[in-house]
Parts: structure tokens; sequence; C-alpha cells
């Protein structure tokens, strides 16, 4: 065999590879999107319930109500993108939070089994979803690493692939509680 | 659950009487293991002379010194056996019921090899299994047991000689977990990446394919000690949460030894090599030595404190 021929075959091989490489890091990525986009969902399921069940006793708090009732809404659209799927989780995480430490300030809310079992329900649920995040994260790092080192990102170039954007991790996950810093 | 320094105090205080009738014994033994050592010895010396003076070969020596080793264990073990079960009876009983009085003590039982294999935590085929200090009950409501353990494999080379060769020698715990989860995973210590970088030490073990997935952690310093396999990347992290993976790093620094991770069926498998057999009592220093009597607590507490270190105590709504 003539060595052109050879080095050709070489080049064809390594091609092949990065570009099956880049596809199973790309369909990684969604794999796990699908299941963060199923904890989520569990997540919305629970709204309306959770709402329902405090709405009574919460005058004061009517507006994050409406909120949370109106982000479960957005989520549930068709057509939206994952980069609005990630904005809405992080608001609904954010939203849901407040509506917790709210319940802390309501005795008879507190005491209600129904509430807790919800409570129980969306902290089991919150474990799973932050799981499913930094499994997601990690995907997307692996991903946006080939897009951007070399040799993967000239053939990522040329498939048009485009970098994608990871969950931002809250504080509040990263780090226990510290109930000094809750009464300051 | 008592603390090693309240253990430490029932050691020095309630079991002193005992302390100090075994002491007598052990001083008695240790001059028995001498003389008994000193005359063996000079035997089995006179022997090998008379018989080397007649014909001399390398493998006769080789042999001789196998034979005379081998059977100064069997003698050894055979004087300390008494001494050896009253220490256990005496002493380690007592104290796992000081720890915590749910909990059974068996001396001459070890784990089920079954858990062993279950727990997925070393691939190679185990063909002898032995151990001792078999402790099970419960631990703050948790399930808890352990044991010594030690899983040997066979070799045989191609005289058709067998040697065996240690797979895990240690403590091996198995404790309820406090999360529901159905597939496996696995942690083990990081020696790919501490030996040969970061680069090429993760590469090798994304090649690993006796294991599942390689599993990337985000956790920095509990990347760099650990290596994370399992069948399940959400699972996984569900399991390991960030809390999870301080507190593994903490018990690591703790033991001051290789320690093995698993979680399978429902169960948290850990295995800690301390590569000897642990919990036997010592001969040849006085058991009063503030050394001795530490090893014994801290093991004990160690291995029973993982409920109360990993927080498997607090049950998640799943499990409820």
């Amino acid at each position: 065999m003539s060595t052109p021929l050879i080095i050709l075959i070489v080049v064809a091989i390594v091609l092949v590879l990065m570009y099956n490489s880049l596809v199973s890091k790309k369909n990684q990525v969604e794999n796990i999107f699908a299941s963060v986009d199923t904890q989520l969902k569990k997540r919305y399921d629970l709204i309306p319930n959770l709402v329902a069940s405090v709405s009574k006793y919460m005058e004061h708090e009517k507006s994050i109500l409406e909120e949370v009732t109106k982000l479960r809404a957005d989520a549930n659209k068709p057509n939206i993108s994952d980069e609005q799927k990630i904005a809405l989780d992080a608001k609904v995480s954010s939203a849901l939070g407040s509506i917790m430490i709210a319940v802390e300030n309501y005795p008879e809310l507190k005491a209600n089994e129904n509430v807790m079992h919800l409570q129980n329900s969306l902290n089991e649920v919150e474990e799973q979803i932050s799981a499913a995040r930094r499994a997601y994260n990690q995907a997307v790092t692996d991903y946006n690493n080939a897009i951007e080192m070399i040799p993967t990102n000239f053939m990522a170039q040329a498939m048009n692939y485009q970098r994608k954007q990871v969950f931002e991790i809250t504080e509040g996950e990263r780090k226990n509680v510290n109930v000094k810093e809750l009464f300051n | 659950m008592k603390n090693t320094s309240e253990l430490t105090d029932f050691y020095y205080k309630t079991l002193y009487p005992v302390l100090q009738a075994l002491e007598k014994e052990r001083t008695q033994l240790k001059h028995r293991i001498v003389t008994v050592g000193v005359i063996y010895t000079v035997v089995v010396g006179f022997i090998a002379i008379t018989l080397f003076s007649s014909f001399f070969n390398l493998d006769m020596i080789a042999f001789f010194a196998f034979a005379y080793f081998a059977g100064g264990g069997i003698i050894y073990k055979f004087l300390i056996k008494e001494y050896r079960s009253e220490f256990k009876q005496k002493v380690i009983s007592p104290l796992i019921n000081a720890i915590d009085e749910n909990l059974n003590y068996t001396a001459h039982l070890h784990i089920d090899p079954l858990h062993f294999s279950r727990s997925k935590l070393f691939n190679s085929r185990v063909d002898r299994v032995s151990g001792n200090d078999y402790v099970n009950g419960k631990v703050d409501g948790i399930n808890i047991q352990f044991s010594d353990f030690h899983a040997e494999k066979k070799h045989k080379d191609s005289k058709g000689r067998t040697s065996w060769s240690t797979i895990f020698q240690g403590l091996f715990i198995v404790s309820e977990f406090n999360k529901n989860f159905h597939g496996t995973t696995v942690v083990l210590p990081d020696t790919a990446q501490s030996t040969f970088g970061d680069l090429i030490g993760n590469w090798l073990q994304s090649n690993n394919l006796s294991r599942g997935e390689l599993i990337k952690m985000d956790d920095p310093e509990f990347e760099r000690e650990f290596v994370v396999y399992g069948s399940d990347q959400i699972e996984a992290r569900y399991i390991l949460s960030h809390t999870l993976m301080k507190k593994l790093l903490l018990y690591k620094k703790k033991t001051q030894q290789d320690v093995f991770v698993s979680f399978t069926s429902k169960n948290i498998n850990l295995a800690i090599a301390y590569n000897k057999d642990l919990f036997e009592p010592s001969v040849f220093h006085s058991l009063l030595k503030y050394k001795i009597a530490m090893e014994y607590v801290q093991t004990l507490h160690l291995a029973t404190g993982i409920v109360e270190e990993l927080k498997l105590n607090t049950k998640l709504w799943s499990k409820l």
C-alpha cells in the first residue's frame, strides 16, 4: 500500500472518531436534559396543590403565589427552548424558597399535615433536581470543552455546534444553611 | 452513642479489674511464648544441622524455613487461644455494648461473603474468605453490621504450586442507606489520577472497562481523593450530594486508610483497608497502654460512627 493512501486512511479514522465523540457528547447533554425536564415537571405538578393549601392563610404573600402559578403556566407552554427552561427553573426555585420561608410565619400552616407532606415531597424533588442539574452541568462542560479544545474545535465549527448554557448552582445548594446568618 | 473519650473512660474505669487480671495472664503468656519459642527454635535448628550435614540443597533450606515459620505460627495461635477468647469476651464485647446496647457481638463470625461480593467494590474473583468479630444491630434505628474481613485470591504457577494474594483485609461495614436508589455507585480511592496526573489519569479512568461509567463529581477535593463509577449519572449525584462528599472526605481523613465505598441494593458498603486483623489482643505490649487502648476504642467508634457521621439517620421523604 502506498504511503499517501495510509495517511488518508489514518486521517479518515481520526475524523470519524472526532465526529462520533462530538455527537455522543451532544447526545449525552440532550439525554440528561430530558431527565432534568422530568424532574422539573414533577415539581411543577406539586405547585397547584401547594398554592391551594397555603393561599387561604397567606394574605400578604398573594403576589408571590400568583408569580409561582404564572411561572408554572409559562413552563407548561409548548415549544419553549432549553435556555428558557433553565431560566424558569431558577425563578421557580427562588419563588418556592420564599414560600417555604413564609410558611414558617404561619403556625397553622406549619402544623398542617397536607402542607408538611407537600414540603417533604418538594424537598425530595429538589434533591433529585439538584442531582440532575449537576449531571447536566458536567455533560455540558464536557461538551463545551470538546467544542473549544484543539483538535475537536475545528470539527465542531464545521458541524455548527454551539456552546451550551449550564444551570447556575445556587449558593444555597453548595453550602449548609448557616443558622446564625438567618437571624442577622 | 458514646464518644471516644467516654469510651476511653469506660475502658480504663469499668474494665480496669478485668484488664488487670488479663494483664497478669498476658505477662505469664509472654514468658511461656518466649520459652516455647526458644525450645522450638533449638529443636528445629538441631534437626536442620543433622539433616544438612548429610545432604544440602537450596530447595531444602527454603522448605525448612517455610516449615519453621508455619509451625511457629500454629504453636503461637495454640498458645494464645485461651487468652484471645477471654480478651474478646471480657473486653471487646463489653466495649461494643457500651457503645450501643442494641449491638450484638459474635467473636468467631464474620460478615456474609455475599455482602462482600454484592458490594461490587472488588472485581477480582474471591477464592477464600475469613474474618471474625462480627457486630450487628441498630444504631439510632439504622441497621448496621460490620466485621473484620479478609478476602483472598488463589494463584497457581506453572509448577502447580498455589499461593494466595490478598484482595482486601480490614473492616467491612454494611449499613442501610437513607435514600432510595436502584443502580450501583462505587467510590474508590483515586490511584490513577494521583499517580499519572489529571489528563492521563482521567483518560485511564474513563477507559476502565471493568467498571461502570466514570462519573466526574463537582467537588475538586473529593475528585482528587476518589474516583466514582456508576450505572446512572444522575442517581450517583443524587446519592453523593455535596454534603455527603464532604462527610466522606472527613471520614477518610479520620481513618487514615484507603476507604472504598459503594451503594448497592439499598445499602451503603464501606471497606476500610487496615491490612491487618483488628480487635486482636496485644501480647507483647501492655493492655493498659494508652496507644493500645485507643486502637480498640477508635476503630470500634469509627465503625459504629458512620450512622452519625454520614447522617444516615436523617430519613428522607421517599424512605418514610
